[in-house]
């Protein structure tokens, strides 16, 4: 109402004025435009109609869980738990149907209600609870995440086909999740606008005691508004595991936060009161756009992280320059000052763009070279020494052979994961190596790789139902039965053992887990007393490690699943370790090669992961070269002691 | 004009806000040693005045002279450097800190890199007893009394060493003793020499402070008066035209009872209170604060739940603790605490004025949006709201334009019952008329008005009965013909515990 008035006193100026007007009173927008205009400016394949459809899937999974939070946000509240939720929700879908054979119609209504009933525990503990809405969604966060992995046993479960439709495309070319958002836009739009409890959620985070006191059933609403914010969350989670074809226990972990920024990136504040269905669209386009963006770009995927927190900090700051200039009036004698600021968001929105846009420049500068191949490498994660190695193999081996290679970072989410496959087909490359973050849920990206005609081939984890001209793996299985059979001579074939587990579901933790128990069938006298998971990290390594050790204080032996939580368990164990405890580890990482040496890791199941990149690169070249290539090359794993450990390097 | 004396002139100055000309061409000056009253109605533009001096505002045009050269005053670490203090209605105080570490906010005495708190403390405890506060400057501000702590925010501006203050009603809180200790500092100061800017609404403060008044209207500084001149004459510069009558009560001829309270208990707070208020009939409540007043009228609308009793309306009972039943039967509440309770101050006054009527107005959940609309224009029109446009937020509106969209989001209602909690705190003399001619109309129209007020001469005017409370009790009652305020204080102050056994209830206080 606002900008009507406003409009009308500038009505003389015309169109320009207008269209000055709503990219001043909408900061978000203009920021969206300066981010679009400076990434068609420098990658030619960013504005062509695949590319933005891309950018469209990539965005739908956050702007639906970002909807939902706008209810909570205008209100006054928070939401911490949708990403949770709509994994849970998710989960369920997928275990109903495929694994308790329930119709897939009543699944979908279950896996809603699931997500509607996540969201009323969450506003009853606020509404009556007295809970404050941070610890309410913060405890739902970790329930929702524990039960989804209860559910799945830890494993991805795979999604119905006919509910996995939801992530294809309609007549070709429309993808159902864009569709799907703009459904879910309007109805909040809609909700918002229109409804009793949309304007009740206005005055409740305006002031909440007035609203009381004029008769709004406060309590009631925010049941409802948390409800509200469940059900979108569990609509992203089907939307989410559709694109994948699999329900991923892990799944959309930190989304929240993504859709909290897409909220306040859009205009709303987290004192509550204001907030549109607009903005966080274009919120959530603004994230997409610029993951999308740097991919292309072939930013460095650490780079990329810096650059994401330094556009979502510039769309806040022009958005608040924007409302300072909008307060001053542009009415009836409009001093130096008014045009002044409105002359400062030019500015910042050219210092933004100017930004944007010699970052990227100076961070792809690298790879600008012409050189004759380009190959794509999707790493799962680059929180982790293997695959850095991984990747130092890779990157020495494209130099050798004057291959221009794109690294991408995953950060362990299936989902990001195909957002990347997805914007590399974008790019023309002659072949992409990926390493799965899932092996199932890659499938579907893959299957569009495939469609492309890139050439795919697979690194360290295999890709299940798509076509891959090469997988370029070590062994996980074989290394486990290994690590089994060394720490069992070790200790003589008798003791007793803990194993600290990778990340639940991950499918090396299962394959080595797996190996490990086949391979200890042959020794009887040696007794596993305790399997925790410790999430592949050294400090949630230490932590079990050191709770296991309170209930098991006599252990003989340690089997973790990779080298990291291998160097925890030594922390953790101290001077036992190496001699009461016998700890094996698996990677043969450069830490855990050095711990070898220096006695206190017994063994570590190394696996070459320079070589893996290295010969994953070779591999690559010869297909995109057109030369036939194994269909599978293993790479040998080596149980690393004391003796050997000299002559071996990663 | 070059007056050796003179501390502060202001010049033609001129401001604008989105839609509105807050200042248009105002003139003032201060002296060393005198009190300056500013008075206005709300909305006149003393707020935007003092928040040029204070540099929360850059005007527009004119000049602002201190000690006769001209400053521009850009923050509020000019004024202080100009020695300019003010004291808002709003204290700015950080709760959880000390009194001693209040005053020093952000200028502690260091040594070593490191607050010297014994320092502090001791300057403290000379500012405070310049003030005449009897406190440790170690206790928490958190503890302190609204009275003290205005003391307390008076002690920093003596830190400052401040040459101009400029007290934005700082009465308008405060009981009448507290009032009467205030002035006395206040007298003080100006024998130190300090120039003071005092705003008030209360015109007989004028006469017993002040020096000299200037008198804004719409922005414009109309008059410049001495402090003896006659109310009358005062009232009259300030709304333009002579106000005949202050309290305009039209009595109505007095219907069958509406509200029936019936030994309304909660432990500890108010004790077996009963009364009736009939249709067309105005009873006000009378009392100290404290007296347990707004208490009752909260329990009585729903907000807050009792242990005993029972409240009825046209004697059918309503659910206790429950604010939509107690809605349901008619009863409407404007809070005590206007900006807290009673509005949604960063939405539109459309907006606050359909709050009551959302559910009424949704269909199917769906809001009626145009007709919301157009019940907000027909009662801003009628209640004579001042403001650019319905799509105004609310926060940007005076006290008084504040306070009618408030009572007119429950006149759109149609309540029956309606409940003033201090309705006319902080309100300018021309818009109180106008708030007390809407009651006239209400209670023509057969409501029943319920109103709770610290002004006396408010409360005698405007009732037909007046109830009066002390410690959580009614005291007593009394017509309108025999409610004096000798009368009514007698009771206020009485104890009316002791014609009860219960010791429960003494025990509460």
């Amino acid at each position: 109402m606002a900008t009507d008035t406003l409009k009308s006193t500038t009505g003389a100026s015309g169109a320009t004025g207008g269209l000055r007007r709503l990219l001043l009173d909408n900061g978000a927008l203009t920021a969206l435009i300066v981010l679009v205009i400076a990434m068609s400016a420098l990658s030619g394949d960013f504005m062509t109609a695949d590319n933005l459809l891309n950018v469209g899937v990539q965005a739908a999974v956050t702007a639906i869980l970002a909807f939902g939070v706008t209810f909570v946000i205008v209100s006054a509240g928070i939401d911490l738990s949708v990403g949770s939720v709509a994994a849970l929700s998710a989960t369920v879908l997928a275990w109903s149907a495929t694994s308790q054979g329930v119709p897939v119609a009543l699944a979908v209504v279950l896996a809603i209600a699931t997500g509607i009933a996540c969201g009323l525990v969450n506003g009853f503990l606020i509404s009556y609870g007295k809970l404050p809405p941070f610890i309410a969604t913060l405890a739902m966060l970790s329930v929702g995440r524990g039960l989804s992995l209860v559910i799945s046993q830890g494993s991805p479960i795979a999604f119905p086909g006919s509910v996995s439709h939801l992530g294809d495309t309609l007549g070709g070319w429309l993808p159902v999740p864009v569709l799907v958002m703009v459904l879910m836009g309007l109805v909040t739009a809609f909700v918002l606008g229109r409804t009793y409890i949309g304007r009740s959620m206005y005055a409740i985070g305006g002031n909440e005691e007035a609203a009381r006191l004029s008769g709004l059933r406060v309590k009631r609403q925010k049941l409802a508004i948390y409800a509200f914010s469940g059900l979108f969350a569990a609509a992203a989670g089907i939307v989410l595991a559709a694109r994948l074809s699999s329900a991923q226990p892990q799944a959309a972990q930190g989304y929240e936060l993504d859709a909290i920024a897409a909220v306040v990136i859009g205009g709303a504040s987290l004192a509550g009161g204001t907030g549109k269905a607009s903005g966080t669209l274009i919120g959530a386009l603004i994230l997409a756009v610029l993951r999308n963006g740097l991919n292309l770009l072939s930013v460095s995927a650490f780079w990329q992280q810096v650059v994401i927190g330094v556009v979502i900090a510039l769309a806040v700051l022009l958005d608040t320059v924007r409302r300072k200039a909008g307060a001053t009036p542009v009415t009836a004698g409009a001093s130096g000052d008014g045009r002044g600021r409105q002359a400062a968001t030019y500015v910042l929105a050219a210092v933004v763009a100017a930004a944007v846009v010699g970052a990227m420049s100076f961070l792809h500068s690298g790879s600008s070279a012409a050189k004759d191949q380009k190959i794509g490498l999707a790493l799962s994660t680059l929180n982790n020494p293997f695959f850095v190695q991984i990747r130092a193999g890779a990157q020495e081996e494209a130099k050798k052979l004057g291959v221009d290679l794109t690294v991408t970072d995953a950060q362990n989410d299936a989902s990001q994961q195909a957002n990347q496959l997805q914007n590399f087909t974008s790019e023309g490359l002659g072949t992409i190596i990926v390493n799965a973050v899932d092996s199932d849920a890659v499938t579907p990206a893959a299957k569009a790789v495939n469609k492309s005609g890139i050439p795919l081939v697979a690194v360290d984890r295999a890709v299940n139902n798509a076509d891959t001209a090469a997988l370029v793996a070590s062994d996980n299985v074989t290394g486990g039965r290994l690590a089994a059979k060394s720490l069992a001579d070790r200790l003589g074939g008798r003791g007793t053992i803990v194993v600290l587990q990778g990340q639940a579901g991950a499918s090396a933790s299962r394959e080595r887990g797996a190996g490990f128990t086949a391979g200890l069938k042959a020794y009887p006298g040696i007794k596993v007393v305790a399997e925790q998971p410790a999430d592949w990290d050294r400090t949630k390594g230490l932590d079990v490690m050191t709770n296991l050790l309170q209930a098991h204080p006599d252990i003989d032996g340690v089997f973790a699943e990779n080298d990291e939580m291998a160097l925890g368990a030594i922390k953790a164990l101290g001077s036992k370790a190496g001699k009461s405890v016998a700890v094996i580890g698996f990677d043969g990482t450069a830490d855990g090669l050095s711990a070898v040496k220096a006695g206190t890791l017994y063994a570590s199941v190394a696996q070459q992961p320079t070589e893996l990149g290295r010969i994953a690169v070779q591999n690559a070249l010869k297909v995109a070269e057109g030369k036939k290539v194994t269909k599978s090359v293993m790479v040998p794993v080596k149980v690393v002691t004391k003796e050997n450990v000299a002559g071996f390097s990663g | 004009m070059s007056n050796a004396d003179e501390l502060l002139r202001i010049e033609g100055i001129r401001k604008t806000f989105p839609g509105v000309v807050a200042l248009d061409g105002v003139d003032f000056d201060l002296r060393r040693g005198e009190v300056h009253v500013l008075l206005g109605e709300n909305g006149a533009g003393k707020s935007t005045l003092i928040k040029m001096l204070s540099g929360a505002h850059t005007p527009d045009a004119g000049r602002i002279l201190v000690g006769g050269e001209e400053v521009r005053i850009h923050g509020a670490q000019d004024s202080e450097r100009l020695g300019i203090a003010t004291i808002y209605q709003e204290f700015n105080l950080v709760p959880d800190l000390t009194i001693a570490e209040n005053i020093f906010l952000g200028r502690q005495p260091r040594r070593f890199g490191m607050i010297d708190r014994k320092t502090m403390e001791a300057e403290a405890e000379v500012l405070l007893a310049r003030v005449g506060v009897n406190v440790s400057p170690r206790a928490r501000v958190r503890e302190l009394g609204i009275a003290r702590l205005q003391m307390v925010e008076i002690a920093k501006a003596l830190s400052l060493d401040a040459r101009v203050l400029i007290m934005d009603e700082p009465t308008a809180v405060l009981t009448s003793e507290e009032v009467e200790k205030l002035f006395a500092i206040v007298r003080k100061l100006r024998e130190d020499g300090v120039g003071i800017v005092f705003i008030t609404h209360h015109l007989e403060e004028i006469a017993a402070l002040g020096d000299r008044v200037t008198v804004i209207r719409d922005g414009k500084s109309v008059g410049q008066v001495p402090a003896v001149t006659p109310e009358d004459e005062l009232v009259r510069l300030m709304v333009g035209r002579s106000i005949d009558q202050q309290y305009p009560r039209e009595r109505a001829d007095a219907g069958a009872a509406l509200l029936t309270v019936e030994g309304l208990t909660r432990d500890g707070v108010f004790h077996d209170v009963s009364f009736q208020v009939h249709a067309g009939e105005v009873v006000g409540i009378a009392g100290l604060v404290g007296a347990g007043r707004t208490e009752v009228v909260r329990a009585v609308f729903g907000a807050d739940p009792y242990d005993k009793g029972a409240v009825k309306v046209a004697g059918a009972e309503v659910r206790r603790g429950d604010v939509n039943a107690a809605m349901a039967a008619g009863i409407g509440l404007i809070p005590e605490d206007r900006k807290g309770q009673g509005l949604v101050l960063d939405a539109s006054v459309e907006e606050n004025l359909g709050l009551v009527t959302l559910r009424s107005a949704t269909r199917a959940g769906l809001v009626d949006l145009k007709g919301q609309r157009e019940a907000a224009a027909r009662i801003a029109d009628q209640l004579g709201v001042r403001m650019a446009g319905l799509w105004q937020h609310v926060r940007t509106l005076s006290g008084g334009n504040q306070q009618k969209v408030v009572i007119g989001k429950w006149l759109l209602a149609d309540t029956k019952v309606l409940i003033l909690d201090e309705p006319t705190r902080g309100i300018d003399v021309g818009a109180k008329v106008e708030i007390y001619q809407l009651i006239n109309e209400l209670t023509a129209a057969g409501a029943a008005v319920l109103m709770i007020s610290s002004d006396l001469p408010e409360v005698l005017g405007m009732s037909d009965r007046v109830l009066v409370m002390a410690q959580g009790r009614i005291a007593g009652e009394l017509a309108a013909d025999e409610a004096t305020q000798d009368a009514v204080m007698a009771l206020a102050v009485s104890n009316p515990t002791h014609q009860k056994t219960e010791t429960e209830a003494t025990r509460g206080h």
